[in-house]
């Protein structure tokens, strides 16, 4: 079975894109994190928590990749397979880790994004939701594009989360991260299709970086906004 | 109705108006641009200044207030937290 779908002219920006992802991943836990730390804001705390287990995932991807792509004597270990079953098996399963545990810990992170900061409580069902997408993570290896599909549908609820904010606000801000949130589930549908040639996986990367320059953008926004605020109307509520 | 504004909201408050005179101001200026009661604004100037956020200086026989850079900083950090929220819809 094919573990990547990666063409080899592709792979140092396949890792930097990983790279660059798990940097503005970071950035959004940092400043949710901070927010939490000053307004006691639970939901802040758990959005914050769910881009940390996207951060992780990426840091998962990086590593599997980084050895699947460069360590020459993982390679060696591969073509020592060819006589030995056992070392395949090793080298099947480490991968077969790798992924699975980024591929949960996206579905997770996207899970807390779009549920808990709205409730800022765990409910009940996240039991059974954890055991769906602890088993959509375990048939995504056989069927990769099974996760893509949850994927899509927790950035499409996000996306609707996102638009009824946008309604009440109208915030520029607000906008923007339902850009970034929609062209990374364009991301996402355009992986499905991966399968068939390998310019379409570098194409789904491409987009996804695309989605990250956007969310870093998003960023920039909100310290420059708080920065220059200079609130109009002197009439402080009520104390 | 408008709701009533938490303690760091007030702090924010206090500190957004002082910026806006220039960073200095009367201390019942403050009061009343900020709407509080002569005893909240004592109690929230003590915590200002045990904190560093805002500093008493003398100026011909008037006693002023002064935002600190330490208060600065406060503002854009909860300038930013709050645009974040907003943002996420928090």
């Amino acid at each position: 079975m094919k573990i990547v779908f990666t063409p080899d002219w592709f792979l140092t920006s396949d890792v930097l894109i990983d790279t660059f992802s798990f940097v503005i991943l970071m950035l959004l836990f940092s400043l949710a994190f901070r927010s939490y730390k000053m307004s006691k804001n639970k939901s802040s705390l758990y959005l914050g928590l769910g881009f940390f287990l996207m951060a992780l995932a990426e840091v998962s991807i990086i590593l599997t990749k980084f050895v699947l792509y460069y360590d020459n004597s993982i390679t060696a270990q591969i073509g020592a397979a060819i006589v030995t079953y056992n070392v395949v098996s090793t080298v099947d399963i480490f991968y077969y880790i790798g992924f699975f545990f980024s591929r949960l810990l996206v579905l997770l992170g996207l899970y807390m994004i779009y549920k808990i900061p709205y409730d800022a409580k765990i409910t009940k069902d996240f039991l059974i939701i954890l055991y769906l997408i602890f088993v959509t993570a375990l048939l995504s290896h056989s069927m990769y594009y099974f996760y893509h599909l949850t994927a899509l549908i927790f950035l499409a609820s996000i996306i609707a989360n996102y638009k009824r904010t946008y309604d009440e606000t109208k915030m520029k801000t607000t906008k923007i991260l339902i850009l970034g949130f929609s062209v990374m589930a364009l991301s996402q549908i355009i992986f499905i299709f991966s399968k068939f040639t390998a310019s379409i996986y570098a194409t789904a990367q491409m987009v996804q970086l695309l989605s990250y320059a956007i969310l870093l953008a998003l960023i920039i926004q909100i310290v420059q906004n708080g920065k220059k605020e200079k609130q109009s109307g002197n009439n402080p509520r009520h104390a | 109705m408008e709701r009533k504004r938490n303690r760091v909201e007030i702090i924010h408050d206090m500190l957004r108006i002082i910026q806006e005179r220039g960073g200095r101001i009367r201390k019942t200026h403050l009061m009343y641009k900020a709407n509080l009661s002569h005893k909240q604004m004592t109690s929230y100037l003590e915590e200002l200044g045990k904190n560093g956020l805002v500093e008493n200086f003398q100026e011909k026989d008037k006693i002023l207030l002064r935002i600190t850079n330490k208060g600065r900083e406060f503002f854009v950090q909860y300038s930013q937290m709050r645009e974040f929220e907003k943002t996420f819809g928090l």
